[in-house]
């Protein structure tokens, strides 16, 4: 269990530069997230914390020694490859003890972590069986087993849950979660998926365009997005985002709709006013709006509604009767407003 | 569609498969007149006697019986096979290990590795007969490019191919300087293959190149090396041009270059000494020759079949 500094990194393929100055601090036994949309420069981070990608500038340490020049092997580091990447000639058993053999460790040492990690990971039945011979979810656990053998000091996973299905995936995030709460161990995970970011991370790092737009814990960023990218990026259905200017009696959206901000200090000219779809419900008075799209599923209803020229979504908890072309009143939920300035940093609240 | 598909099946049955045959045709003629025919009488002239024109009476297995048993000529073939297998073995180790390190140094894709894949590549393209002429000529005792070089740092001339302790592996050099670039082709192919994450997970684990080499990479590209040493054991049997161009008909000096390939061409349609045609040894040096490549390469492939796996 280790903790990975990384201060100002740039990473250039030649002319191209991909990373800008990245610096995160991943504590001892952190659960740290990438997140961001592709090419975002989140798994080459993680590549360059493996060693696997030279790093161009800056530096990354693992508990405060500097590991650019230290080559993969050397680094003590585990990685779970999106496509698992098992040995495909050697049956589990070997995959999980290949490490080990290089590292030359006792044989019974061996045989009982492979146990250990087999029983944590329900492997047992199957150690003798090749990697052709198991299914995409049984691959996904020998790729974590052959980790966990190794007791190292970081784990690295790179997307492991994309190639499994819905339902393998749900299952999968609260194994992983359960894993890291046992074992401790820091892990640095790189998905695209911003669910599985909120659900499992101590920490979420989110990228975009090879900078870091925002570091947090899951509901700080939920709360109090930084930017209008971590904004929209962070919850789903993501947050209602209009463009406008603060005026006199509140925001005034493009299309000249007016909503209130009573808990805001008008000092800095708003530009985007933002509300989660959660955050809005239907009332009796409020922003008027023609309901266009309503998507119930069982606990929820999304309804997609035009208010003006501006297309709000809320998304309800109560299971409500509404058709499309309906005229409703939508009211945002005053404490929950997010405002963003020119640059698209966001505003705070006075609560 | 589909009934007027039976509609034009009904009313021209003839059409689809004169249009097949058609286009089988040409490949047919041509595979029954240069390889059918010529192996069948291959098989059927090696029963005959020779008067040197023409087949003058069937003799069982007596030609079988003279290359095999009786001397001077069984002692000729054994000399020419114990040629083939030192290539063989020789091509192995040399042409295909080397093939091995330099398709691995060109996986790691270091600076300027597509100009090598290139140069590597490029003498495969050249005619057997040019390389052969080339390198007599690098090789001449005394005005060759080799000895002039070894001239520079005091070695004396060597006559590479008038020597027969170097002449079989001067011949050799030439051949793996020949197609070196194809097994590493080959090899590079199936090292690509095995996934690049395949590879950075060995890294992580530990392994350096020789782990990775010899644990990870070679028993992933089997199928690969099937393919090489089959056919690198089918041109080592059917080795001919070469020699030929660099040592002669009669595997000079003194059969030290001698082969199958040779000792058959000379058998069978005469050498430049001489001139004397045996088409019925030759037929059954040849027969023998098919039988050896066709077996060994039927066991082989079986045997190294078992070491593939499905990646």
């Amino acid at each position: 269990m280790s903790a990975v500094t990384i201060s100002g990194v740039d990473k250039a393929y030649g002319k191209a530069r991909v990373i800008h100055g990245v610096s995160v601090e991943i504590a001892a036994g952190e659960f740290v997230i990438l997140v961001g949309p592709s090419g975002c420069g989140k798994s080459t981070l993680l590549r360059m914390i493996a060693g696997l990608e030279d790093i161009s500038a800056g530096e990354i340490a693992l508990d405060g020694k500097v590991i650019n020049d230290i080559a993969p092997k050397s680094r003590d580091i585990a990685m779970v490859f999106q496509n698992y990447a098992l040995y495909p000639h050697m049956t589990v058993r070997e995959n999980m003890a290949f490490a080990l053999t290089l590292k030359k460790t006792d044989k019974g040492d061996i045989d009982a972590k492979i146990m250990r990690a087999a029983t944590i990971l329900g492997l047992q039945d199957l150690l003798e069986r090749y990697p052709r011979q198991l299914s995409g979810g049984q691959r996904q656990r020998v790729a974590m087993g052959r980790a966990i053998v190794r007791d190292p000091k970081v784990f690295l996973f790179d997307e492991p849950l994309s190639n499994l299905d819905a339902k393998l995936r749900v299952q999968m995030r609260s194994e992983i979660k359960a894993l890291h709460q046992r074992l401790g161990t820091t892990i640095v995970y790189v998905t695209h998926d911003q669910v599985e970011a909120m659900t499992m991370a101590d920490k979420i790092v989110v990228m975009n365009c090879g900078v870091v737009e925002q570091v947090g814990a899951p509901l700080d960023l939920y709360d109090r997005p930084a930017n209008l990218f971590v904004a929209q990026f962070i919850g789903s259905p993501s947050m209602n985002i209009l463009q406008g200017s603060t005026t006199a009696e509140g925001f005034t959206a493009s299309d000249g709709t007016v909503f209130p901000l009573p808990l805001f200090e008008k000092t800095e000219t708003a530009l985007a006013w933002g509300i989660r779809p959660e955050h809005l419900r239907l009332a009796d008075s409020g922003v008027p709006a023609v309901v266009e799209v309503v998507e119930p599923t069982g606990a929820e209803t999304l309804i997609v509604a035009k208010a003006g020229n501006n297309t709000l979504s809320a998304l309800l908890r109560e299971r409500i009767r509404v058709a499309p072309g309906q005229h409703v009143f939508l009211a945002p939920d005053l404490t929950q407003l997010h405002l963003f300035n020119i640059d698209g940093r966001r505003i705070p609240s006075t609560v | 569609m589909n009934s007027g598909r039976r509609h034009t099946k009904k009313a021209f049955p003839w059409r689809r498969s004169l249009w097949i045959a058609s286009l089988l045709t040409p490949a047919l003629v041509v595979m029954v007149l240069f390889v059918l025919w010529p192996l069948l009488s291959a098989f059927r002239l090696a029963f005959y006697e020779f008067n040197g024109l023409q087949p003058t009476g069937f003799i069982g297995f007596e030609n079988f019986r003279k290359v095999l048993f009786e001397q001077p000529y069984s002692g000729w073939t054994y000399n020419a096979l114990k040629h083939n297998i030192i290539a063989f073995v020789a091509l192995m180790v040399f042409e295909n290990g080397t093939a091995f390190l330099l398709a691995y140094a060109l996986l790691k894709a270091l600076p300027g590795h597509r100009i090598h894949q290139v140069i590597v590549f490029l003498p495969v393209v050249l005619s057997a007969v040019i390389v052969g002429f080339l390198w007599k000529l690098f090789l001449h005792p005394l005005f060759g490019l080799v000895n002039q070089t070894l001239a520079l740092v005091g070695i004396g001339a060597i006559p590479w191919l008038g020597n027969e302790n170097t002449a079989l592996g001067s011949v050799l050099f030439a051949n793996v300087w020949h197609w070196l670039g194809f097994p590493t082709l080959v090899l590079l192919a199936g090292m690509q293959r095995v996934g690049k994450e395949v590879i950075e997970a060995a890294r992580l684990d530990g392994a350096g190149d020789y782990v990775l080499m010899t644990r990870i990479i070679w028993p992933l590209i089997a199928p690969s090396v099937t393919i090489v040493t089959i056919l690198t054991f089918i041109g080592s049997f059917n080795w001919f041009e070469i020699p030929y161009v660099m040592a002669g008909l009669t595997g000079s000096p003194g059969g030290a270059t001698d082969v199958l390939g040779l000792y058959f061409y000379r058998t069978a349609f005469g050498s430049t000494t001489t001139g004397i045609q045996d088409f019925g040894q030759g037929s059954a040096l040849a027969v023998m020759m098919f039988i050896i490549v066709a077996g060994v390469t039927a066991i082989a492939l079986r045997y190294l079949r078992r070491r593939e796996i499905e990646l």
